[in-house]
């Protein structure tokens, strides 16, 4: 039961988009060009694995979208909780937190590249835009949302507003917290690497344009699975150390 | 947990609590410019050490009295005096509260969520840590100390609340429908339980509740209120004689207290 539900059916799952791909490239006899088949990418990638620039163009990425997501995220929390906390401050920031998060982050592309060129500032910029809005939406909302009654119990036993906010709130809301902070994440790597496609001087984004220039397809690929692999590994790492922190039953 | 002995009542030196008085209080609450009287005139007074239960229609200001007892607002007019000083609006530490939901904090354990309350009045770890194992053998949770909330049925939550609100020994302790939320069966084993307790730490108490028998069982007198705005239609004495639920006693101040609230039988 467990080796089928763990391995067999997610292997299915895979194996299917494999033969649909392979079956594709067969039925239109497409060239290598423009779709190569599942064993060419494979080989690609193993390749590529094998090349230093790659690990230089992962490192890159990560640490770009590290940093921005690490500054995102303590932002967002921070500026959430105080909205949530604070009705001054949320009757201040809610209009300026409504017009800028429907801007969403490609749209500052343009921008960041005039303001900070190819460089890493520009690509850490934009991460920590992205993942800031997601995290001070869900923040203060639920931190608005805990439990009246644990704000009283709270309160009964002596809590001051701060120890409320810090030790009930924020550790109420806390499993939501990190669940968006995990939606987060995926947005903030999808940000890295669309300002990677548009300018760049290293990373995975600029890796796959490069090799679609000089039309080596199968690289461009093996590069978008690098990208969703290393996505989902993130995503599982945030959703690990979330569980670590904050099981309980 | 075994029913505790009653000691004398005689000697004043062994309550704990103080005594508790209303005097002419009314509040109302204003909002966008309405104002919503919730009380009107109350005035009653419990001597030190007294369980007394309020009874009265939903929404007749009874959380409002528990409030305001507990400073955590001011009443519009009139005062409330405890232990002979004006109660004061923010946090007072001689008080310990229960509320109907037991409000445990679902991410910690049962010992942190009685222990949360003595470290945030300042006790060490340790001392706090000794003081709510200690509470929790009260209540009969002994063994449930290092459970999360989400395993424990609903009675055993509202016993660790309850230890909560004792864990801090406090002086008054307000119940705003502890049992309100727990079968009838769990319910009248957790008044017994309650009535035990308070029998051996004597805090004064105000039990706020909707079931007349629960107040008759639990209380040394009954304030009756009316519909919102509430005012104070009777106060009525319980004593010993009245708790047995099979007397003609505890049927007579049932009747009295049903008829007072204008519940014909």
């Amino acid at each position: 039961m467990k080796v089928r539900d763990r391995l067999l059916l997610p292997l299915v799952g895979v194996l299917a988009v494999l033969a649909v791909w392979q079956m594709t490239v067969i039925l239109y006899r497409l060239p290598v060009i423009v779709l190569p088949p599942p064993l060419d990418v494979a080989l690609a990638l193993v390749r590529l694995l094998g090349t230093h620039a790659f690990w230089r163009d992962v490192g890159t990425s990560l640490f770009e979208f590290g940093s921005g997501y690490a500054i995102g995220v303590l932002l967002g929390i921070a500026i959430g909780v105080a909205i949530g906390e604070s009705r001054t401050f949320r009757l201040a920031s809610t209009p300026v937190v409504e017009s800028l998060r429907f801007i969403v982050p490609f749209a500052w592309i343009p921008l960041t590249i005039l303001w900070f060129g190819t460089s890493y500032t520009g690509k850490i910029a934009l991460v920590a835009y992205a993942v800031f809005f997601v995290m001070v939406i869900s923040t203060s909302r639920s931190i608005a949302a805990v439990d009246p009654t644990l704000s009283r119990v709270g309160i009964s036993l002596g809590m001051g507003r701060l120890q409320l906010a810090w030790n009930v709130h924020l550790r109420a809301a806390a499993p939501t917290i990190a669940s968006a902070a995990r939606a987060a994440a995926a947005i903030g790597w999808i940000a890295v690497v669309a300002a990677e496609y548009i300018g760049a001087s290293a990373g995975l984004g600029l890796m796959i344009t490069n090799a679609a220039s000089s039309l080596a397809t199968p690289v461009v690929i093996a590069g978008m699975i690098v990208i969703g692999l290393v996505g989902a590994g993130v995503s599982a790492l945030i959703g690990w150390l979330a569980r670590l922190k904050l099981d309980y039953r | 947990m075994t029913a505790v002995e009653r000691p004398s009542i005689d000697t004043a030196a062994q309550y704990r609590g103080g005594a508790f008085a209303v005097e002419h209080v009314s509040h109302e609450y204003v909002s966008a410019g309405k104002r919503t009287p919730a009380l009107a005139d109350a005035s009653f007074t419990i001597p030190a050490g007294h369980v007394c239960c309020v009874v009265g229609p939903s929404g007749c200001g009874k959380s409002t009295l528990l409030g305001l007892a507990a400073g955590l607002m001011a009443p519009s007019s009139g005062r409330l005096v405890w232990d002979g000083e004006v109660v004061r609006l923010g946090p007072n530490k001689h008080i310990g509260m229960a509320f109907q939901q037991p409000g445990l904090f679902p991410w910690l354990t049962v010992l942190q969520n009685v222990a949360i309350g003595l470290r945030t009045r300042g006790s060490a770890r340790r001392e706090a840590r000794r003081i709510a194992e200690e509470f929790l053998v009260t209540v009969g949770l002994g063994d449930f100390q290092d459970a999360y909330p989400s395993q424990l049925s609903g009675g055993m939550a509202q016993r660790v609340g309850i230890a909560r609100a004792l864990a801090l020994q406090p002086r008054m302790l307000l119940l705003d429908e502890p049992f309100a939320a727990v079968d009838a069966f769990t319910r009248l084993k957790l008044q017994q339980e309650l009535l035990a307790l308070l029998r051996r730490y004597r805090p004064t108490v105000i039990f706020v509740t909707h079931d007349v028998a629960e107040a008759i069982a639990v209380g040394d007198m009954i304030v009756v209120m009316s519909a919102r705005p509430a005012r104070v239609l009777r106060i009525i004495p319980v004593d010993a004689a009245d708790r047995n639920r099979a007397s003609a006693a505890f049927a007579h101040k049932l009747g009295e207290t049903l008829e007072c609230l204008g519940v014909t039988q």
